[in-house]
């Protein structure tokens, strides 16, 4: 899967974690630029996309992502880690 | 009340604890919201829209997630983030509820537990369903 097809995916997971199906995001884009993204939405993010692309997160992954660039780059790492 | 920590929860786990739905439930549940809309206050007017009796608060139904959650699963360690509940079948005074709650999804980053649960009565229909999301401190 490349870094494209995961950014439609992970699109899609923000549709429907902030009920937006109008909402486009950018590599970016942080929790600043979407007004709902508060802790709670993060969680919400983080459990859709461990569903989505049938991974797993460990808290320090999560603690040094700072935008949507950041988390694409790490569901590629994972997924390119689990086809070795 | 139950003390489960992060590292003893798995999927599958279930707890489950019954519950009588008293008069003084529905008066302490109307002076707490002032909700007195009489399909929940008059028996006539309830009657009069098919039903035996005045219907139970839904929301005084769903009160006892929060039970489920904070005192069975997980219990003293936990913090209730999001629930999503649908009523399915009216609950009447004097029904005998279980409530049932059982794991089925575990966040491990943040310590975030998903819970299907149901409320079924007497006759053993659902009626209420919920989808529960809570975290543990430990």
């Amino acid at each position: 899967m490349d870094k494209i097809e995961i950014l439609e995916r992970v699109q899609e997971i923000f549709r429907d974690v902030f009920d937006d199906e109008n909402l486009n995001i950018k590599r970016d884009n942080t929790a600043a630029d979407i007004e709902d993204w508060d802790s709670l939405a993060n969680i919400n993010l983080v459990v859709a996309m461990e569903k989505e692309f049938n991974i797993k997160y460990i808290i320090e992954e999560i603690q040094v992502l700072r935008d949507v660039g950041d988390m694409i780059d790490l569901i590629y790492k994972k997924l390119e880690l689990d086809n070795e | 009340m139950n003390e489960y920590k992060f590292n003893d929860i798995n999927i599958g786990l279930g707890e489950s604890f019954e519950v009588l739905i008293a008069d003084g439930m529905m008066d302490s549940f109307k002076k707490i919201t002032g909700d007195i809309n009489p399909l929940h206050t008059d028996c006539n007017y309830a009657k009069s829209k098919g039903y035996t009796d005045r219907v139970v608060y839904g929301m005084l139904i769903s009160s006892f997630y929060s039970t489920l959650v904070g005192l069975y699963l997980p219990g003293k360690h936990s913090l209730l983030q999001a629930i999503n509940i649908s009523f399915n079948v009216p609950v009447f005074i004097g029904d005998r509820l279980i409530v049932y709650g059982e794991v089925t999804y575990i966040n491990e980053a943040y310590k975030q537990l998903e819970i299907k649960a149901f409320i079924t009565n007497q006759n053993n229909k659902k009626v209420s369903k919920a989808k529960i999301k809570a975290s543990l401190y430990e």
